[in-house]
């Protein structure tokens, strides 16, 4: 027996050729890549990336390129700008261009293990609690409203003052550990808030009560139904925080709680300070810049992605 | 009448949520069996305790507010709510499936239709990537959406809503389950394609003699797909019947009332008739029997205002929850 449907079905069969799935991400980040001022951020925040892993490898490897060099003189003390030394010389001699670009590689060392901490606390805690709801919310909401009641640079001073050059299980955590340490460890909060959120509002929709309808473990539902569906907003809250990362990381630097014996642009913003007052404007004015770029492009291009992935925002 | 073998039998079922305002008495001490190879429909307007009846059966009741506090549910010799919850995962979807009211949104967005449907095969079956998509191909070809092999790959968003409920039926009948539950499976479609789904669930249930619980707030459907009907208000079972003898001699008043109001061919009347007053409010139900308020039997009458009639059984094999209905009171029967 043929139903009506079969018989519809039939007829559009011969003109009907349906277009290639496309996924919400691909869909996603067609968007976004077809905006230039997106393609532009994005390759600067390629570039800073790409020179901090540069940098990193030069520093396994002992490779002997120029401007990975940070630690040998290039000229006499405090050089303004010239042919040279485009940012000039610091106290010691060494060149603030190349300081600069090593600072890339501490920020973003900082930023990246912090936001994967981060990321990794939030992002299970918030969708457990959403899923689950009950008693397991109470104590998250509970955890992480005391955690954020704490003025966030005060939490992150006191977390790297307590583990700043201490040994935890026979692993010595050197400034630079206990840096991002303290920033991944106090940062969750804002992620595992907006996680729990999404989740609450995906767990009504019917394809959650589906997937228990065939048989899906609840572990299986969180981490394969529900974390691609609300994965957008780790996507976008992950390169907004980067940028707050990274000036944690300036501050906590600037303050002295940072990488002591590695050039950071905290520390040459504190080493300007003083010299500021002497005339020496290139040191403040390199760090600045370095900082500026790479927090315009994050933000530029956080909006822009948050634009093309939110599917409630998305604008053509 | 030959008797059917009973597949599914549900015995003083309860179900409440306990919210900050109080406990909602969303089921009360409902019981029916469903037989094997038929059709039984649960029938009743919104909020009467419907869906969740079925999502008692699937265990799925929302926690931690919802919980079913009494009753039992026997399916083919085993009592669902006593077993552990990995023991019920092994049923929900393998030897129980559902289908949903919305298929617009109970389809997960991000994966193929195709993923959906292997996962759905994989989780009860040991087979592998490559056979489970055979399989699902096989699926959507039973529930005739064209060119499968092409339609496994698509997202739903690419697809219409009749075609979502499709690819939600190939996902229910993958395991090849004894028991579908039909949450209101046509309620969000319009009417031709439900015409084609009912026709589609009719046909499969024919080739795999499986049973169907049809839940929906449409008569219509009911006189033509069910063999048993249970008609909810207010929590419970107002009536139990074989679909033949309910349409023809409703016992009833809330079901006389549901008939009446339905329009008919060759209706000349202004209005349509409608049962007066409101549902009442979860919270706050009538003493006595609940649809007393509205009854136009019992309004007045002092028993229906302070004692709640039970569920009784007929001698012509009904069942009835009404002081009034004939043969309720029978001398046999308890007070």
């Amino acid at each position: 027996m043929l139903t009506r449907g079969f018989h519809l079905a039939d007829n559009t069969q011969t003109e009907f050729k349906p277009p290639k799935g496309v996924s919400l991400w691909q869909d996603g980040f067609r968007r976004l890549f077809r905006r230039p001022i997106a393609v532009i951020c994005f390759a600067v925040i390629i570039f800073y990336f790409a020179l901090a892993a540069f940098i990193y490898l030069a520093e396994i490897f002992h490779w002997q390129i120029g401007f990975t060099l940070w630690s040998q003189a290039t000229g006499p003390s405090y050089q303004p700008p010239c042919r040279e030394n485009i940012f000039g010389t610091d106290i010691f001699g060494f060149s603030v261009f190349r300081r600069m670009l090593y600072g890339a590689k501490t920020s973003i060392t900082v930023a990246l293990c912090a936001s994967i901490i981060s990321i990794g606390i939030g992002v299970p805690l918030g969708a457990v609690a959403g899923y689950f709801r009950g008693i397991v919310d109470e104590i998250i909401v509970w955890a992480y409203s005391t955690l954020s009641s704490i003025p966030y640079i005060l939490l992150i001073m006191a977390f790297a003052v307590v583990l700043h050059d201490k040994t935890i299980a026979g692993f010595k955590l050197s400034g630079i550990t206990s840096v991002y340490l303290a920033i991944g460890l106090t940062s969750w909060v804002d992620l595992c808030r907006l996680i729990r959120g999404e989740t609450i509002k995906h767990k009504e929709r019917e394809y959650i009560l589906a997937a228990q309808s065939y048989g899906c473990t609840n572990s299986r539902i969180i981490f394969k139904h529900l974390l691609p569906n609300v994965f957008h907003i780790v996507i976008i809250i992950f390169s907004l925080q980067f940028v707050s990362f990274i000036h944690a990381e300036i501050i906590l630097s600037f303050l002295g709680l940072g990488e002591a014996d590695k050039p950071s642009w905290g520390a040459m913003i504190n080493d300007a300070r003083i010299e500021l007052a002497r005339g020496v404007w290139w040191q403040m004015v390199a760090a600045t810049v370095a900082v500026f770029v790479i927090s315009l492009a994050l933000n530029v291009f956080g909006d822009a992605l948050r634009d093309s992935l939110d599917p409630k925002l998305r604008v053509r | 009448m030959p008797e059917i073998d009973t597949l599914l039998s549900v015995e003083n079922l309860s179900t409440h949520f306990f919210t900050q305002q109080g406990v909602v008495r969303a089921v009360q001490d409902v019981s029916f069996s469903v037989k094997k190879s038929r059709t039984f429909a649960v029938v009743g307007e919104s909020g009467c305790g419907k869906s969740i009846t079925a999502l008692s059966i699937m265990r799925l009741v929302p926690e931690p507010q919802g919980k079913i506090v009494a009753g039992k549910i026997n399916f083919s010799g085993r009592n669902l709510l006593s077993l552990s919850e990995k023991r019920m995962r092994a049923i929900r979807g393998n030897r129980i499936a559902m289908i949903f009211q919305e298929p617009m949104t109970s389809l997960n967005p991000v994966f193929t239709v195709g993923y959906q449907i292997e996962e759905a095969i994989r989780l009860h079956q040991h087979k592998s990537k490559s056979d489970a998509r055979d399989l699902a191909i096989q699926a959507l070809q039973q529930v005739r959406i064209s060119d499968p092999k092409q339609r496994i790959k698509e997202y739903p968003h690419q697809m219409s809503g009749g075609m979502r409920q499709r690819v939600m039926i190939a996902m229910a009948i993958s395991c090849k389950p004894e028991l579908l539950i039909a949450d209101e499976p046509t309620t969000a479609l319009d009417v031709t394609i439900q015409a084609q789904i009912l026709d589609l669930l009719d046909q499969l249930q024919k080739q795999s003699q499986m049973s169907v619980l049809l839940i929906t707030h449409n008569l219509g459907i009911v006189a033509e797909r069910a063999q048993d009907v249970a008609v909810m208000y207010a929590s419970r079972i107002a009536e139990l019947s074989d679909c033949k003898s309910l349409f023809d001699n409703p016992l009833h008043p809330y079901t006389q009332g549901l008939l009446k109001s339905l329009p008919r061919l060759g209706f000349t009347g202004k209005r349509l008739y409608t049962i007066p007053g409101i549902v009442p409010e979860p919270l706050r139900f009538p003493a006595g029997c609940k649809f007393h308020p509205r009854c136009p039997v019992g309004c007045n009458d002092k028993r229906c205002q302070t004692v709640e009639p039970q569920l009784r059984s007929l001698d012509n094999g009904r069942a009835v929850a009404c002081w009034f209905a004939p043969g309720y009171e029978r001398p046999d029967n308890p007070k």
